[in-house]
């Protein structure tokens, strides 16, 4: 399996809740996000940003090394694209990458979420590409108006790149969020109350055993004294 | 790596183009009549708590909260 674009520096993003009871979404991201860790090889860089406390407390277990950024309370106002922009504008400044890969869930239906990596490269290597030729060697066909050089462009959009992606991601990832949360509480619901069902016709029977004992005993204690 | 043309004033001020086209577009908020611009300004709240990591361990984090052009 290629990963795409051969690149030095990995960072990762790992996009989860805050709150829980949302069933396994989370677990899958970080599975997702760990396999891509151990994938990248050994002379290749892999650092992480985990946003939402769940991936932090299931990331701090064992890659505590790797861990670059994390965000918390994210969805404290409804999600914007000003919020996630400030945050991307952050992590542009703090983390150094060739290479950024997003993992999220993104939403197919209420019942199933797809783990999705977004991948947004850095204007270096969008340049090392589009010389090299393939897809990316494209971007020369279009003509630049204006003072500004290529490199610059290039830089602009890929900063703008970076962070529409990741609002994009985002809200895939609240939206799948709020579907799997609905199935876990549904299906928690349904299998309380089978549970519930079952206990009590145990605890029926149980009641009705232990009347016929009682029954049984003052019956025979009775005939005893007759007899 | 030598830049021929001169890079725009923003950059050279140090804000990266996300920042640039943020305080553009809050601009075009403020310049709303009134009903909308309370929606519009509705939509610039800014609020998470980030924390750098060195090595294992966290360091203290940072609430940027309420302003989008922090």
């Amino acid at each position: 399996m290629r990963l795409g674009v051969d690149v030095k520096k990995n960072v990762i993003v790992t996009i989860s809740s805050d709150k829980g009871l949302c069933g396994g979404i989370n677990s899958t991201s970080v599975k997702i996000s760990k396999a891509l860790h151990k994938f990248s090889g050994p002379d290749k860089e892999t650092k992480y940003v985990v946003l939402g406390e769940k991936a932090k407390a299931q990331m701090v277990r064992d890659s505590k090394k790797d861990i670059l950024l994390t965000i918390a309370e994210l969805q404290k106002n409804p999600l914007n694209y000003t919020q996630v922009s400030v945050l991307a504008d952050d992590i542009l400044k703090n983390v150094e990458f060739d290479a950024l890969r997003i993992v999220f869930n993104k939403f197919h239906s209420v019942v199933s979420f797809l783990p999705t990596i977004s991948t947004v490269l850095s204007p270096e290597i969008v340049e090392r590409e589009a010389e090299s030729g393939g897809k990316l060697g494209e971007l020369d066909s279009y003509e630049v108006e204006g003072g500004e050089t290529k490199a610059e462009i290039l830089q602009n959009l890929s900063e703008f790149q970076f962070s529409c992606v990741l609002f994009n991601a985002v809200l895939e990832n609240a939206c799948s969020e709020q579907g799997a949360r609905m199935s876990a509480m549904d299906s928690s619901s349904r299998n309380a109350g089978d549970m519930l069902d079952r206990l009590t016709l145990t605890y029926n029977r149980t009641r009705q055993a232990s009347i016929t004992t009682e029954l049984i005993e003052i019956i025979s204690g009775a005939s005893a004294l007759e007899g | 790596m030598a830049s021929n043309a001169a890079v725009p004033f923003w950059r050279a001020a140090g804000m990266t183009y996300i920042t640039y086209s943020n305080i553009c577009a809050n601009l075009v908020r403020n310049c709303l009549k009134e009903p909308y611009k309370a929606e519009a300004l509705t939509r610039e709240k800014v609020h998470f708590s980030i924390a750098t990591w060195n090595d294992g361990k966290p360091e203290k984090p940072v609430l940027r909260s309420d302003t989008p052009e922090d």
